[in-house]
């Protein structure tokens, strides 16, 4: 049997019932802001002119590849991932900046999926937006934090008159914490450190008056004292105005802290989900207890403690081959013959979390005592002719 | 630390001072000129590095951990001066060494691995020969060589030998930085300050090149010098810590004692605004405020216009580095000389998270 049939069935009949992978259950669907269902981003790969001919794909870097989410309001949903693992993407998707190729995203009860009219697209744009990692990036040079954070009612046409957009934008700087600020809407990015700088665009969000923010690695670029003045700065503002975050990083760590409900991504999927607590204290997948077990610590290691850290050998595998299976086992130190040919759903193991992982159907533990880790440095065999993995591979045994 | 399995003893500079510790840093001072004004960006830091040794600079941007690096091995941009103090290796001053002589000791004796690999190799050149390139340079072996002991060096870091021909835009961002540290490796030195060597990677790919560095220390008895900002680095693979703020030193001791019982409130803010999930704790605290402009840095402690704890004293004077028993040292008006040096609790003054 083909490990693509075992993907497709994972994919189609994969959701157990009874499973809300949009978090505790019993909860009123007016709750759900946003649903993702059977997300698909797939790009595909042309090789020259004549592959524009009908029939003529070469394959597909499959970025998401049927994942399934939803956000209450006022919730913070983080989607954890290293890179390539599709969580920008999904990102993206979500502020429609990137058109799916399957699946749909409900906004508010309404698919938005493939919005044509003009009204609805403006409607939309106004109550979903997006905060980018650089802010040095983000900020023209040129233009006054004035004029940028006015910039989204220019377009729009959303300022009924110069008062008006004058009052918005100050109230934004305001509440982004710039403050006095008619006196930063007339300074320029190059004279703003880099947490204002972050601030300015923050505020160019809030103008907007969104619902929700999808902010990918918003922090990543500062230094740790900026970065929690800023957490502080989003989650007093959901506390203020309700806005629910969907919010992007490859830190888990930084999750854990700030978000209600964390999905651990990896190769296009979600390997996890889960109320913050749960994923991090008794993850279910592998994958997600190997994230664990190497996020950052400051905790000095005790003699010992090394050995608990399961590195992985080698690197994600690119998009274009994605593993047949459980696009994990490769690297998975726990694989076993029904991993590499069916690709496991998602399962529920109790306490609104689920697991895509076989070693988690029924609501199983992962065979290791709890709150163990996985043994030393991984020895997963890697992929026959990956020669980068087969590299890391010696480095590890070395 | 079994110094050197693979490895003859390595041969000291002609110039060596015997018994002289192998790098001792005094009163180091770095200026910049800026546009008239002059920036201290390292303004009397003090360390010392042993053999074998692995000592983590941490900080926040422009607290001038780059710069105490660049200084070492005297890299510095063309704004920037040694304006003061000493970088003594094996007792060999090189701070004021001319430019041709500094070339007998850099990558030979001290080497650096960049921030950012993407940036720091030649896009247009394959790894292997970049590699050779400073072997050939330095050690006046010739072509054939320097490439087979690239390719040993590319072994060595967990590159197969055959990726050598690859040109870096080939490679993945841990396989560069690898190849970086390869080239840091070429000349054999006896100590490798790497600046960054994880930002910007993956954390699976950052345990990675943590652990290679690791497994290279004791392999070949190399002495680290790690520049980062970020303080799990450190805990995870150094000996000792600097903590660095506005181009002084805060603190500095056994990774053991100053991550346990930190003394300078910088370093308690520093360590409790890091997220830890190892941690019961699921809120970080905030530091108000920002680092000064380092072209009028505040009179006295630098750090007192953001402390809770600041006294009158502490914008007046500027507090003496004091050594306690536990071989740490700290620079604040909280910790004067013939105090306990009990670490003192500094309250949060605000805190961000899931309570």
């Amino acid at each position: 049997m083909s490990g693509d049939e075992g993907r497709m069935e994972g994919r189609v009949k994969g959701r157990p019932e009874g499973v809300h992978y949009g978090g505790a259950e019993g909860r009123a669907e007016a709750d759900e802001l946003l649903r993702v269902e059977g997300l698909e981003v797939h790009f595909p790969i042309r090789r020259g002119a004549l592959d524009l001919l009908p029939g003529r794909q070469h394959g597909a870097v499959r970025a998401v590849d049927g994942i399934d989410l939803t956000i209450r309001r006022g919730e913070v949903l983080a989607l954890v991932g290293e890179s390539g693992s599709g969580k920008t993407t999904t990102g993206r998707v979500v502020v429609k900046l990137t058109a799916p190729t399957g699946g749909r995203v409900v906004f508010d009860g309404r698919d938005v999926t493939n919005l044509r009219d003009a009204a609805a697209m403006r409607d939309y744009r106004q109550r979903v937006q997006m905060i980018f990692q650089d802010p040095y990036e983000t900020l023209n040079p040129k233009q006054s934090i004035g004029d940028f954070v006015a910039e989204p009612l220019d377009v729009n046409h959303l300022a009924s008159s110069a008062d008006d957009r004058r009052q918005r934008v100050l109230a934004a700087l305001d509440a982004a914490g710039l403050r006095p600020a008619e006196d930063f809407a007339r300074r320029y990015p190059h004279e703003l450190s880099g947490g204002q700088r972050q601030r300015v665009v923050i505020a160019g969000v809030l103008v907007m008056g969104p619902e929700l923010v999808v902010a990918d690695e918003p922090v990543s670029m500062l230094d740790v004292s900026i970065r929690t003045e800023l957490l502080r700065l989003m989650l007093d503002l959901r506390a203020e105005r309700g806005l629910t975050y969907l919010f992007i990083t490859h830190d888990l760590a930084l999750a854990w802290v700030l978000a209600d409900r964390i999905a651990v991504m990896y190769l296009g999927r979600i390997m996890e989900i889960g109320p913050a607590e749960g994923v991090i204290a008794n993850p279910h997948n592998p994958y997600t207890r190997a994230l664990v077990s190497v996020s950052p610590t400051t905790t000095p290691p005790a003699a010992g403690v090394r050995a608990t850290r399961t590195i992985l050998v080698g690197e994600t595998p690119d998009a274009a081959h994605v593993p047949t299976g459980c696009r994990f086992h490769p690297r998975c130190p726990l694989a076993f013959d029904r991993c590499r040919a069916e690709e496991p759903p998602l399962f529920d193991v109790g306490g609104g979390q689920a697991a895509a992982c076989w070693l988690a159907e029924g609501g199983r533990d992962l065979p290791i005592l709890a709150g163990i880790p996985l043994p030393g440095v991984g020895v997963a065999t890697p992929a026959a002719g990956d020669e980068l993995a087969a590299g890391d591979e010696a480095a590890a045994q070395a | 630390m079994t110094a050197g399995v693979e490895r003859p003893p390595r041969a000291l500079p002609r110039l060596a001072v015997p018994g002289a510790p192998l790098l001792e840093v005094d009163d180091l001072r770095t200026h910049f000129t800026l546009a008239g004004d002059v920036v201290r960006a390292v303004d009397g830091v003090s360390f010392r590095l042993d053999a074998g040794e692995a000592l983590g600079i941490a900080g926040e941007s422009g607290c001038g951990k780059t710069t105490t690096a660049l200084s070492l091995v005297r890299l510095l941009p063309a704004n920037a001066k040694i304006v003061g103090g000493s970088i003594r290796l094996h007792g060999i001053d090189l701070a004021t060494r001319s430019e041709t002589a500094i070339r007998r000791y850099r990558w030979r004796e001290i080497s650096i691995v960049f921030q950012g690999a993407m940036n720091a190799l030649n896009p247009v050149a394959r790894v292997r020969d970049q590699i050779a390139e400073p072997i050939v340079e330095r050690l006046g072996v010739d072509g054939r060589t320097a490439r087979r002991r690239a390719g040993e060096l590319l072994e060595l870091v967990g590159i197969p030998r055959a990726r050598g021909s690859a040109y870096p835009h080939e490679l993945s961002g841990g396989m560069r930085q690898r190849a970086m540290i390869a080239m840091a490796l070429a000349c054999d030195p006896a100590i490798v300050i790497g600046d960054e060597p994880t930002t910007a990677l993956d954390v699976m790919v950052q345990a990675q090149i943590l652990d290679l560095l690791e497994r290279l220390r004791e392999r070949l008895g190399l002495s680290l010098i790690l520049i980062t900002h970020d303080l799990s680095v450190i805990a995870e693979t150094c000996d000792r810590v600097l903590i660095m703020y506005a181009g002084r030193v805060a603190e500095e001791g056994p990774v053991a004692e100053v991550f346990t019982r930190p003394r300078h409130p910088y370093t308690q803010k520093l360590l409790n605004a890091f997220p830890n999930i190892q941690a019961d704790r699921r809120t970080l605290d905030v530091i108000p405020g920002s680092p000064p402009d380092l072209r009028n840095p505040p009179p006295g402690c630098r750090f007192a216009p953001r402390c809770p704890m600041a006294m009158a004293v502490c914008s007046e004077i500027v507090p003496p580095e004091v050594a306690f028993g536990d071989r740490v040292r700290v620079a604040c008006h909280l910790y004067p000389e013939g105090s306990s040096g009990e670490p003192i609790a500094v309250p949060a003054v605000a805190q961000v998270g899931q309570a």
